[in-house]
């Protein structure tokens, strides 16, 4: 520590008094909670839940179609309405990692 | 001892030991570093920062290309994540006053001078609020939490002597503030 001008010392000596109080600290088990976190958030999806979510996916898109088709919108169109968001969340997707990757 | 670099290698492999062994290195310091940027008033809010901190580190650890030192990766993330916290928390009330937890350990004689004690730390909380994130964080490090200047220095990924820089540059700025505000800090 460099030695201080006297008004500097006055303001540390105030920012001492001031400024002390308890220190605080994370909760004993936070590593072991924060593990379980991990552990869970790290779980593929079982092969039901894939199946799920694929028919939902699948439906969803078919249901679309149909009712674009229904009205009137030609073939193109409705698939460039269907792809479009898919390759959104795809470009997203790989930004995300390309950030990732350049912040580590 | 393993150093953070072959844990991290480890955990790149899918280890969990290693990973774990990453957080028990460093939750408390990335704690702390949350903690100093949040301020005394939102200790809960620093935990969810930590944990917020460890779960973004888990996920993108396989990117991790290792040219900087992991724990500044670390400190990094939790300082962006603590700043933009602190920036969505701003307007909503805080747990407990932040002067007020100060002053609970720091008695004081008389009632007179309780009252002016007391408005003089609320005057010196508001005006650390003002001061660059860097320089809060800094102070609260130093002061409250009773770190080195290097500590200090690490955890915001500065030299140590722009460290101490910066705490001399908030004492001044301080200083100049409370003195505005007609308080003596002698």
């Amino acid at each position: 520590m460099t030695e201080m001008e006297p008004r500097e010392a006055g303001i540390d000596s105030l920012l001492r008094r001031s400024m002390a109080a308890p220190v605080p600290s994370l909760p004993p088990d936070f590593d072991q909670r924060l593990m379980r976190e991990l552990r869970r958030s790290s779980q593929p999806l079982d092969r039901y839940q894939r199946i799920l979510l694929t028919g939902y996916g699948l439906t969803s898109v078919v249901v679309s179609a149909v009712v674009m088709r229904g009205q009137g919108l030609d073939w193109g169109t409705i698939s460039m309405m269907i792809l479009a968001p898919l390759a959104l969340v795809a470009a997203a997707r790989w930004a995300r990692r390309v950030k990732n990757a350049s912040a580590a | 001892m393993e150093s953070d670099s072959q844990l991290v290698d480890r955990a790149q492999r899918g280890d969990q030991q290693a990973f774990a062994e990453l957080v028990r290195r460093h939750s408390a310091l990335v704690f702390r570093l949350a903690v100093s940027i949040l301020g005394r008033e939102f200790i809960p809010e620093a935990e969810d920062v930590a944990q917020e901190v460890f779960l973004k580190v888990h996920h993108a650890i396989g990117s991790f290309r290792g040219e900087a030192e992991f724990s500044s990766w670390i400190y990094r993330t939790t300082f962006n994540q603590a700043v933009n916290l602190k920036s969505r928390v701003r307007f909503r009330s805080p747990h407990a006053n932040e002067a007020v937890l100060y002053r609970a350990v720091t008695p004081e004689p008389g009632p007179g001078r309780q009252v002016e004690t007391a408005q003089r730390d609320q005057a010196l909380a508001e005006c650390i609020r003002t001061l660059p994130e860097v320089y809060q964080s800094g102070l609260r490090l130093y002061y409250w939490l009773g770190a080195e200047v290097a500590e200090v220095a690490v955890l915001l990924g500065v030299p140590e002597n722009t460290a101490q820089s910066y705490l001399h540059r908030a004492r001044q700025l301080l200083h100049g503030m409370l003195k505005e505000k007609g308080y003596s800090c002698d």
